[in-house]
């Protein structure tokens, strides 16, 4: 009780003016880097010869084409999200209640990390190997002359196949929770397997759906890559527009106007979907149990159903990556099936100057965001503060807003004074850092939900100050989440191009912008090679911070590891 | 180990106060003086919410008091951060460090204080055979015991030879039977190392097993403070009377008083008790009686109705109807045979001495 009293306090501590600088330190960044951006951006959207207009959005709305581009955005995010979320709940639930031979289960883990760590156009371009005019598929098994890829079906299959695995990483440990004593308890009153999948799984999987859905959708409805390469002209979206009104035609203003067409719908997921996870507990309730009993409810036809239909699409992405490596290691594919080094021979000579920058770049992104994250984690999870909150909320807006958008604002604000990157890395290396290290803070402030308050007053107690019980206690437990800030900012920097390519210059460029140029001038093969490349030294990177962080931290500490 | 310098702690009109959600300030102490000699073990004790906890963290230093002062030897404190107060504090929790190996727990605070490397392992080494770890230290908290994480924590404590030692309910997540084990041997290491120590619980027996003195608490406030015996066989009020351990609360009536004597009415029956106050006919007063002090017999003065019996091993509870009274009474070592069972009429004895007298209020 008494405990509980001292728990509204305000905690007195040492370090007092540490921790003041600290925040005021945090604040300057997310000024200069999230809310002064944005500011430059709707005031260019905004603002006719200095006066503030609704003009320009009115003219963007009535113009049909943007319309056009609006709608057909918000179709394609919603079968994407449709389609994905299937995918993933197939996959969840077969993981969770099955019983998969361990040969299978390493399959399917497999097949959904692929996805998560390539650059987010791979599996495009191998739609195209499979499915193009020259495509394995169409052309050599199927016989088709001059196949149409590019359209619908592919960009919603490319990019449900891109996001399923977020689909899959939401819904997992949902369907875990549900206790099997839940279920077995609407068995025992008699329900058949359907009616109990019906009543009690599927409504308590209810909100995690919705989440997964919500996910995928604000995905989509970002993707700039996907329908650059497989929308072809019939089908405009938004962010392909925005970024061709930019780039193509100069029109900053327009670009900055469409991007934010944009904003209205992401931000309504946004708050829809942390609505949502605020109310998490709902299908939480596992009864008291210890040990879960097996699940072993599931009719056998069922279970082999379920696995056929895992199996196939696990089978169907490594298809598809095993196209891609394919096609980096022959003369032209679909052409001239030698096998070849010479894609790799080009990227590694005319690539190079590219290879350096992304690997610069993301090497230095990776201390930069795992130690803001970890840092802003603190001060959002463990301090109490004036404007705690503000700095939680501030600290999420790039991430959660389309690319598109953040990359505009990037461009516009920090093309003229007062503060002047363009043609610079550190332009680059500031959209990544404050784009991607909401991994790092929200890992950070569940695994410190963890640590009780007791374990930094008995630092203090045995003479510790504010900043050595930082370094000696806090950061060793929080270390998992520094590995996954640095894990996730590590796979961005090297794999996301969607704000990014609105930055690069000659300057600075990156591999995936590279990619996107061979696609465009057809020259498959060294897209290929760098994609796989790129895959290569993602998973290298990350398996080496999971070895050092194996390396770094206590027994007891372990399972918890990049679990985020 | 020799005796540190061991320091007094004293408390000067310490409130402190919280502003609740609804707008209204809320003492969750009020005005406390407290005084706690050099080498003594002082416990306080208190049912849920008397303030006991928040008391002690702000002995600690981990809350402010909204007023008053807090000396730690002839330092005011009141306004130092904990890690330069030169305590060592015990959690409920053990608050071990999962990441740091048993030895690393206990050198934590002789690192941060920057000893050479050699003492802080000779150090550690001693403190782990006095408290009974030898050979334990290079396990994990999570691979010790609860008992062994406790001596964990009271190691920890110790070696930075503090000049307060302040615990908070550090027995109750152990069993009843290694509890008293390790109540003893904290009192043990308590007696050897003489340092000053502030103790909380709110297990009366532990308290009274422990302590030079107890300072009881209730609703933010110190109610007595004094040593076990004399809180027991004097304590000033009723609630002092009924928290350490069972008390009979029944309400008399002064019928005369001559020099150290006082003939009362209680439970329609005359009741002759020392006393040296000169209390004036009609006087009502509560006559505190212990359920040990109690005898019954087959026949006696005062009629009264056993209600239940409850067999106890090396006691038995009965509970006897007095008139419109409800007696707990305590018989040790119960016979085999010859005991009392519920409805039958026996004969109630109420002692002379021994008996508390406090004025209803």
């Amino acid at each position: 009780m008494s405990a509980a009293i001292g728990a509204r306090w305000q905690w007195r501590g040492a370090d007092r003016p540490l921790r003041l600088a600290l925040i005021a330190g945090i604040w300057i960044l997310l000024i200069v880097f999230v809310l002064y951006p944005l500011a430059r951006l709707f005031g260019r959207a905004f603002n006719e010869e200095g006066v503030f207009t609704f003009a320009p959005f009115v003219d963007a709305l009535s113009n049909p084409n943007h319309l056009r581009a609006l709608r057909n955005s918000l179709i394609l995010a919603t079968l994407v999200a449709a389609v994905g979320t299937s995918a993933g709940f197939l996959f969840a639930f077969t993981a969770e209640r099955t019983n998969l031979a361990g040969g299978i289960r390493r399959l399917l883990d497999f097949t959904i990390l692929l996805p998560l760590i390539s650059p987010p156009f791979t599996t495009s371009i191998a739609f195209v190997f499979s499915f193009g005019p020259r495509g394995l598929i169409t052309h050599d098994l199927l016989g088709m002359q001059d196949a149409q890829v590019y359209g619908w079906n592919s960009t919603v299959a490319a990019e449900a196949l891109t996001y399923f695995p977020l689909a899959f990483l939401a819904l997992r440990p949902l369907i875990a929770s549900i206790g099997s004593d839940l279920e077995d308890a609407a068995f025992s009153l008699g329900g058949s397997r359907w009616h109990v999948f019906r009543t009690v799984t599927l409504p308590l999987t209810l909100p995690g759906l919705a989440n997964a859905f919500l996910l995928l959708f604000a995905a989509s409805l970002a993707d700039f890559a996907t329908p650059l390469i497989l929308a072809g002209n019939g089908l405009p979206v938004l962010p392909t527009d925005a970024y061709l009104q930019i780039t193509g035609m100069f029109d900053l203003k327009g670009g900055a106007v469409l991007s934010l067409l944009l904003l209205a719908p992401a931000a309504i997921v946004f708050f829809a979907q942390r609505h949502i996870v605020g109310r998490r507990n709902y299908a939480t309730i596992t009864g008291k149990a210890g040990g879960r009993a097996p699940h072993r409810r599931i009719a056998s036809w069922l279970r082999y159903a379920l696995w056929l239909a895992c199996i196939a699409l696990a089978a169907f992405i490594v298809y598809l990556y095993a196209l891609l490596v394919y096609a980096s290691a022959v003369v032209a594919f679909g052409a001239d099936a030698t096998p070849t080094l010479s894609n790799y021979r080009v990227i590694f000579t005319e690539g190079i100057p590219a290879i350096k920058d992304t690997l610069i770049i993301a090497l230095i992104c990776m201390p930069l965001g795992g130690v803001y994250g970890i840092v802003v984690g603190y001060l959002v999870g463990r301090m109490r503060f004036a404007g705690r909150q503000a700095i939680e909320i501030v600290s999420m807006i790039n991430y959660a807003l389309p690319g598109t958008i953040v990359g505009a604002a990037y461009l516009i604000a920090f093309n003229d004074e007062p503060i002047v990157l363009t043609g610079t890395a550190s332009i680059i290396v500031a959209c990544y850092v404050f784009r991607y290290s909401p991994t790092g803070i929200r890992t950070t402030v569940a695994l410190l939900q963890q640590v009780d308050r007791s374990i930094e007053e008995a630092s203090f107690s045995l003479g510790a100050g504010g900043l050595a019980t930082f370094w000696r206690v806090i950061l060793p437990l929080i270390l998992p989440a520094f590995f996954a800030g640095l894990g996730a900012v590590f796979i961005r920097a090297m794999t996301a191009i969607t704000a990014t390519i609105f930055l690069v210059s000659i300057n600075w460029t990156l591999i995936t912008v590279r990619i996107l140029e061979n696609m465009t001038e057809l020259s498959l093969g060294p897209a290929a090679a760098f994609s796989v490349f790129v895959i290569v030294v993602v998973l290298a990177v990350t398996s080496l911070l999971d070895v050092l962080l194996r390396g770094m931290t206590a027994p007891e500490l372990r399972p918890s590891a990049l679990e985020t | 180990m020799p005796a540190p310098t061991s320091a007094g702690i004293g408390l000067r009109r310490v409130s402190a106060g919280f502003r609740h959600p609804d707008g209204n300030e809320v003492l969750a102490v009020r005005d406390i003086d407290l005084d706690v000699a050099p080498g003594e073990l002082l416990t306080l004790l208190g049912p849920s919410g008397c303030g006991k906890t928040t008391t002690l963290r702000m002995i600690a230093g981990f809350q402010a008091p909204s007023a008053g002062q807090i000396l730690i030897g002839d330092r005011d404190v009141t306004h130092m951060p904990a890690n330069r107060r030169d305590i060592g504090f015990v959690f409920q929790s053990y608050a071990l460090f999962p990441h740091l190996t048993v030895r690393d727990n206990v050198a934590y605070g002789l690192r941060v204080r920057r000893k050479p490397a050699a003492e802080i392992a000779a150090a550690v080494a001693a403190v782990l055979t006095l408290v009974g770890l030898d050979g334990l230290a290079n396990r994990f908290p999570s691979e010790l015991s609860g008992g062994q994480q406790q001596r964990v924590a009271v190691a920890r404590a110790i070696v930075i030879r503090p000049r307060v030692l302040l615990f908070d309910e550090p027995l109750s997540n152990l069993d009843a039977k290694l509890r008293t084990e390790m109540r003893t041997e904290i009192q043990r290491l308590q007696r050897t190392l003489g340092i000053t120590t502030v103790y909380v619980t709110h297990d009366q027996e532990e308290a009274m097993a422990i302590s030079d003195r107890i300072a009881v608490m209730n609703d933010g406030r110190i109610v007595q403070i004094g040593t076990a015996e004399a809180l027991y066989r004097r304590p000033a009020s009723t609630f002092v009377a009924g928290f350490l351990g069972r008390a009979n609360m029944l309400p008399g009536i002064v019928r005369g008083s001559t020099s150290g004597e006082l003939t009362l009415k209680v439970a329609g029956a005359t009741m002759r008790v020392a006393c040296q106050t000169a209390y004036a006919p009609g006087t009502r007063l509560w006559v505190i009686v212990r359920p040990e002090k109690i005898s019954l017999a087959a026949g006696g003065s005062l009629p009264g109705e056993i209600v239940s019996r409850t067999y106890l091993g090396e006691k038995v509870e009965y509970v006897v109807r007095l008139a419109d009274q409800s007696l707990s009474v305590v018989r040790y070592d119960p016979p085999e045979e010859g005991g009392f069972s519920p409805g039958q009429r026996v004969g109630v004895t109420l002692p002379s001495t021994g008996v508390q007298l406090l004025a209803a209020g």
